[in-house]
Parts: C-alpha cells; structure tokens; sequence
C-alpha cells in the first residue's frame, strides 16, 4: 500500500486544496461501542441464517440472553397446596348449581371436556325467555309489514266497481248521476232555478249587492 | 489467537470447522472499521452502513471457504463491500423511484442533516462534494484517497484498468475542488 504522503503529493499536483493535512478525516460519528459489539452481532446473525436456533427455543434464548435463560423456569406465582389434585373433584358439585366457565386443566388433554359450558336450571329459563321474546318481536314485525301491504289505495278500489253501482250509491245520498256522461261541466247535476237565486239572496239589502258588484268592474250585471 | 495473525493463517484456521468461528471473528475485528468506514463514505447513513456491512460479512462467511487467495483478502472484502454498497444504492433508487440525480441530492441532504454538520468546515464541505460525483468516479475517489488503495489493487476490486482509473481519480479530484471553492 502507497505511503499517504505519496498519495497528498499526487493530490497536490491535481487539486492543491484536496492535499491539505487533515481534510481526509471523516466528520462522521459512530455510536459508541459499534466495533466492539459488531462481531458478536454478526456471528449470532450468522448462526441464525444458519437455521440452528429457531427451531429449539432453549438454546436460542440461551445464545441471545443467557440471564433470560436462567430465569425461564423460575416460577414467580404459587398455587395452594394440593390445588391440582382436588380441583377434579369439585367440578362435578358445582356442574348443577352454577355458571361455570370452561378452563384450562393441565392435568387433562381432552379438547370436549374443556369447551363443555355447565348451566343452571334458572339460566336455562332465563335463555329461552329471552329467545322466545326475540321470536315475538319478529312476528309482530314480519305481521306489521305483511297487514300495510293490504291496505290498497282508495282511488285503485273504484276500478273495480262498475258504473251503474256507482250511479246506485250516488242517488242513494240523493246525488244524481248518469252513467257514461263524462263531461266535467255536467257532471254537477243541481240546477239552480231563477227562484232559487231569488231565496239564496233574499235576506241580502239591494244596497249590499250593488257596492258589491261596483267592486267588480268586469262583472257588470244586474240584480234581480 | 494473535492479533498479528496473517490473512493466510486466518484461512487455514477458518477452513477448520473446530475453528472456524474464531478465524472469522478474527477476520471481522481485523477488517471490520476499514470497511465500515468505506461503506459509510459511500452511504452516509449508519444505519445503511451498518446494515450493509452485515451483508458484507455473510457474503465472506458464505463464500470464504471458497476463497483462492488469487488477490489479498482484503482487496477481495473491497470488492464485496463496493458490490454491496452499489447494490445497496440501486435498490433503494428502485424503491424509491427516484432518479439518480435525485438519490445524490438524498444523500447530501442526509449529511446537511448530520448532527455535527458545519457548512463552513472543508471536512463537511468535501463530503458535500463526493456526493456530487457520479458512482465510479466517487467509489475510486474514496478508495485512493482515504483508503490509499493502489491502482493496481483497486482495479482489482472494480474490475477497471489501472489507466481508466487514473483518470477516474484525476476528474473527480478536479471536480471536487471546483466544488469545494464554489460553495
């Protein structure tokens, strides 16, 4: 390898201000304790690239913190004496008495027995009146929607009632229609009589009825 | 184990697999700062560099065994590290879709924003101007100017003729104080 002063004389030739003493130092900070740390790292990575630790716990809990390791086993809770042992026998007193919720026995592997939930007779009564009131709600509802959809629209009745029993009903409330006449203007079947005109105003002053047909400048006309 | 043990013993100790660990922990302590400090210069970042010097020395652990001691063993951890670091540079442009100009003005940005950054220092402003320099040019700069590599050593490593490398060196220091008296 090449001298640095062999290297600075070189620069000096190119670019005299590159040759400067010092400017070759790096302003760069590393962390403390990197190049101390780096090959331990580096070995532990490559050692579990190599697949060797995954797969056993132990030892990789052992490579990566031995501290960690020792206390693995350490037990930090205590169960009361003889806990394990009775808890068998107490289970199938309380099976008819109360709720109990399934749990974890370490001395038993059986999947069924653990998912098995234990109900009293009082919460049985208390889940089927809930399902049975949750069965009424959707009745009445389901009842609800099915009796509006027969209330049809009035307009939509007539169609089917024909002409003659509309003429029937309406003379019956002493409204005279003939069936097939069509004309609005003739629909209205009350004819007013010059006598009727006359009783209709009679207890009406002339004098009322002339201001008012002098506020009607269009309408000109006479009373009679 | 010595700590002047020579990259030959390192080889043979390494090909032994009751110790192997050991010759190359002793590889790794021998040339770990020369090639952080390379990689650093070329990523700026101590993350990357630390990233990638990981990289480096798992490629050496992979391939060592295989090693044929036709160049040092040093030049050869140049040349992976160099690789890696240009690896390292093209991926993150494809990451980030950016242009090269572009990862160039990141780089320079991650130095401005360096804790202890002084733009009026030369030390500072001369990193600024490495960063300006396009890939090759910056990686021989480096080489030969802090690392006081040999040409013929460093076409080792960059697979390029000594001449070629030559005048590599000579554009970029031209460049960079054109740089350095500009800003």
């Amino acid at each position: 390898m090449e001298t640095r002063n062999q290297i600075l004389t070189e620069l000096q030739e190119i670019a005299p201000r590159l040759g400067q003493e010092g400017l070759s130092r790096v302003p760069y900070e590393v962390p403390s304790g990197f190049f101390t740390d780096f090959p331990d790292l580096l070995m532990f990575r490559i050692r579990l690239e190599r697949g060797g630790y995954s797969e056993n716990a132990d030892r990789e809990i052992l490579e990566i913190s031995p501290l960690l390791s020792g206390l693995r086993d350490k037990t930090t809770y205590q169960a009361p004496a003889g806990f394990f042992e009775s808890l068998h026998a107490k289970i199938p007193a309380a099976e008819n008495t109360e709720h109990v919720v399934p749990f974890f026995n370490p001395a038993s592997d059986s999947k069924s027995r653990r998912d098995k939930k234990v109900m009293s007779l009082p919460m049985r009564i208390i889940r089927y009146a809930a399902a049975a009131c949750i069965v009424g709600l959707i009745g009445i509802a389901i009842f609800s929607i099915t009796h509006h959809r027969n209330i049809t629209d009035p307009i939509t009745g007539l169609t089917g009632v024909s002409d003659q029993e509309m003429a029937n009903y309406l003379d019956a409330d002493d409204i005279h229609w003939t069936p097939g006449v069509t004309s609005p203007a003739e629909t209205a079947s009350v004819a007013f009589s010059d006598e009727d005109i006359h009783d209709l105003f009679k207890g009406i002053p002339d004098v009322e009825l002339e201001e008012y047909i002098r506020a009607l400048p269009e309408q000109k006309g006479t009373v009679n | 184990m010595a700590e002047q043990t020579s990259d030959t013993e390192l080889l043979v100790l390494f090909r032994e697999p009751a110790t192997r660990e050991k010759a190359f922990t002793e590889i790794v302590k021998k040339y770990q700062e020369r090639l952080y400090w390379h990689i650093r210069r070329m990523l700026v970042d101590h993350e990357d560099a630390n990233d990638t010097l990981q990289n480096v020395f798992i490629r050496v652990w992979n391939a060592l065994a295989g090693f044929r001691e036709d160049a040092q063993l040093y030049t050869w951890l140049y040349r992976i590290a160099t690789n890696e670091c240009l690896t390292f540079l093209e991926q993150k442009k494809k990451k980030a879709v950016v242009s090269l100009n572009e990862l160039e003005s990141g780089l320079s940005n991650k130095i401005k924003a360096d804790k202890d950054f002084d733009a009026n220092k030369l030390e500072w402003k001369l990193q600024l101007a490495i960063q300006q320099l396009p890939e090759k040019q910056r990686v021989v700069f480096m080489l030969r100017y802090y690392d006081e590599m040999p040409y013929e050593e460093m076409s080792v490593v960059l697979e390029t003729s000594a001449g070629a490398l030559k005048a590599s060196y000579h554009h970029a220091a031209k460049k960079i104080e054109d740089f350095i008296l500009n800003h």
